[in-house]
């Protein structure tokens, strides 16, 4: 009986990597028939938004910082034609004066932010890091409008592609995101963070590990997290993909993989990043 | 008749000493290069300038590359996918450039309070985050109408905005598609607005930016190579992968005599 069973598992087992785990980890937080915003170069979120769409939320609606306007039609990832998956579909554009003073201060958006930065209350930074803010050891691109929706939203959820103590701080550099603050004057702090090794609630307004990656230990988080994590009694393994959702990922979705490039840095995502734009220039527009 | 058309050596010298500049666009889409390229070359007056860019890309950082910001007001400074902007992350950390602390809100308000004539606009932005700390000019405000407390963003002004269009007629009419960024509020807000066209076309019968906010109209076929021009051309990945690796080794300075080169 051992035998079969084992035989068996191999053949439900799907083959998945640890983007595509991300991706559909952000596709289960999403809900049918909401409007989600996607900020700048955030691919494994536009991946996951997308799973979600062709999943079980047919009718999401994307609100994109490309094209600042709100979508229900999509098209696949690209690096160098992204407009077209957002302008040519849009049914409405606003523009973005009117999106940030007459759209977003009342109708929250739930959104995937990645922080530089964040403590153990959800509060995160993407400003820059170093003490000296006159002279920071390295000048993030910029906080957008996380400081404008934090104070006020209650749909602030987080991902960390590359987890660890220079993400996960006992102390910030500066506050550019607000999380579980008395600081707050509306909402509430971020419910969710996912990283490339579990999934996190907040607890107490406290980050807890819900559940842990395939194949990661409970040490390996704490190793890597600046601040001592909760741990929930429940904590189990994060569900894996379904090969529906990895097909729907690799084939549908993103075939050129631009999801990737969010885990990796460096020389390798320098790489990719040719890779991708040499297999691109041969997709027919 | 109204010719507001001028070469780009004349568009490019409209910028003087100490201006607030605005490039239209957004990050890698239709920012205006071939201005910029332009400017860098032939106007040695346009330096200390404070950039007013909703989000900075690679034409930002060239500027700043070559020494002629001394500001940035933005909420975002990066080439996106392809990674931080390289002079600008270094200026930032040798503290060579002065970052006046910006997000969508304090400029998206900023400019509605100049346009609307008055001196700020009220918002639930920032409160709570160290926003305020990094801006110690920011005040904040009490409702008269209730207790309420808001933030009051001080109204952005600007002296030169150059915005690079699909098309765009003599009088000055042109047409920028459908990823605006703020264009149509900075086209409004500049005492000078500079459009660079892809085309000209003798009548505009509808335009995004109308003519009588625009004070000059030049040719740029290509103008914003290599971010994108939707739907004309995708932006060249591999161009901005270049420049970001030339600036990495120390050899801005050579990348930028090349691509001035006539």
């Amino acid at each position: 009986m051992y035998g079969v069973q084992g035989k068996l598992d191999k053949q439900l087992r799907v083959d998945f990597t640890l983007d595509e785990l991300i991706c559909v980890c952000i596709s289960r937080q999403i809900e049918d028939g909401e409007v989600v915003a996607q900020g700048i170069a955030t691919p494994l979120v536009a991946a996951g938004y997308l799973l979600a769409k062709c999943t079980h939320a047919p009718d999401l609606m994307f609100a994109s910082a490309i094209g600042q306007g709100i979508c229900c039609d999509w098209a696949p990832l690209g690096l160098s034609r992204v407009e077209g998956l957002w302008l040519d579909r849009a049914i409405r554009v606003f523009g973005f004066g009117r999106v940030v003073t007459e759209v977003l201060p009342r109708n929250h958006l739930k959104e995937f932010f990645r922080p530089g930065q964040v403590d153990a209350s959800g509060n995160f930074n993407n400003i820059a890091i170093g003490g000296d803010y006159l002279r920071p050891r390295l000048r993030l691109p910029g906080s957008g409008g996380i400081p404008d929706v934090t104070p006020t939203t209650n749909l602030a959820y987080l991902y960390v592609p590359r987890h660890s103590r220079a993400v996960f701080v006992p102390k910030l550099d500066y506050c550019s995101g607000i999380g579980h603050s008395s600081q707050r004057s509306g909402g509430s702090g971020p419910r969710y963070i996912v990283s490339n090794l579990g999934q996190f609630d907040f607890a107490d307004g406290h980050v807890r590990l819900t559940s842990l990656h395939p194949g990661v230990e409970v040490e390996r988080v704490v190793a890597k997290t600046g601040f001592g994590v909760q741990i929930a009694s429940g904590l189990h393994e994060t569900p894996p993909p379904n090969r529906e959702q990895v097909r729907l990922l690799r084939q549908e979705i993103d075939p050129l993989g631009v999801r990737r490039l969010e885990l990796l840095s460096g020389r390798a995502r320098q790489e990719l990043l040719y890779e991708i734009l040499e297999v691109e220039k041969k997709v027919p527009e | 008749m109204i010719d507001k058309r001028v070469t780009l050596s004349d568009a490019a010298s409209l910028v003087s000493v100490g201006n607030t500049l605005a490039l239209g666009g957004m990050t890698l889409y239709r920012r205006p290069l071939t201005f910029t390229r332009t400017l860098l070359r032939e106007n040695f007056a346009a330096r200390d300038l404070t950039l007013l860019c909703f989000t900075a890309g690679i034409e930002s950082d060239m500027l700043v590359g070559d020494h002629r910001v001394r500001s940035v007001r933005s909420c975002y400074f990066g080439l996106e996918v392809f990674g931080l902007a390289p002079m600008f992350t270094q200026a930032a950390s040798d503290g060579t450039i002065e970052i006046i602390e910006e997000t969508e809100a304090s400029i998206a308000f900023g400019i509605r309070a100049a346009l609307a004539n008055v001196g700020f606009m009220p918002s639930r932005a920032w409160i709570g985050t160290d926003l305020p700390l990094l801006r110690p000019d920011v005040q904040t405000i009490k409702d008269p109408y209730s207790d309420d407390k808001f933030i009051a963003f001080p109204a952005i002004n600007c002296d030169v905005a150059v915005i690079h269009a699909l098309q765009a007629d003599r009088t000055g009419n042109a047409l920028i598609g459908n990823n605006p960024g703020i264009d149509p509020e900075l086209a409004l807000l500049a005492d000078t607005t500079i459009i660079t066209t892809e085309e000209l076309v003798d009548k505009l019968d509808n335009a995004d930016i109308p003519g009588p906010v625009v004070q000059a109209v030049t040719l740029a076929p290509k103008g914003a190579l290599p971010t994108s021009c939707h739907p004309l051309y995708p932006l060249d990945g591999n161009a901005i992968l270049e420049y970001t690796k030339r600036c990495k080794s120390g050899k801005f300075e050579e990348y930028l005599q090349e691509v001035l080169a006539p």
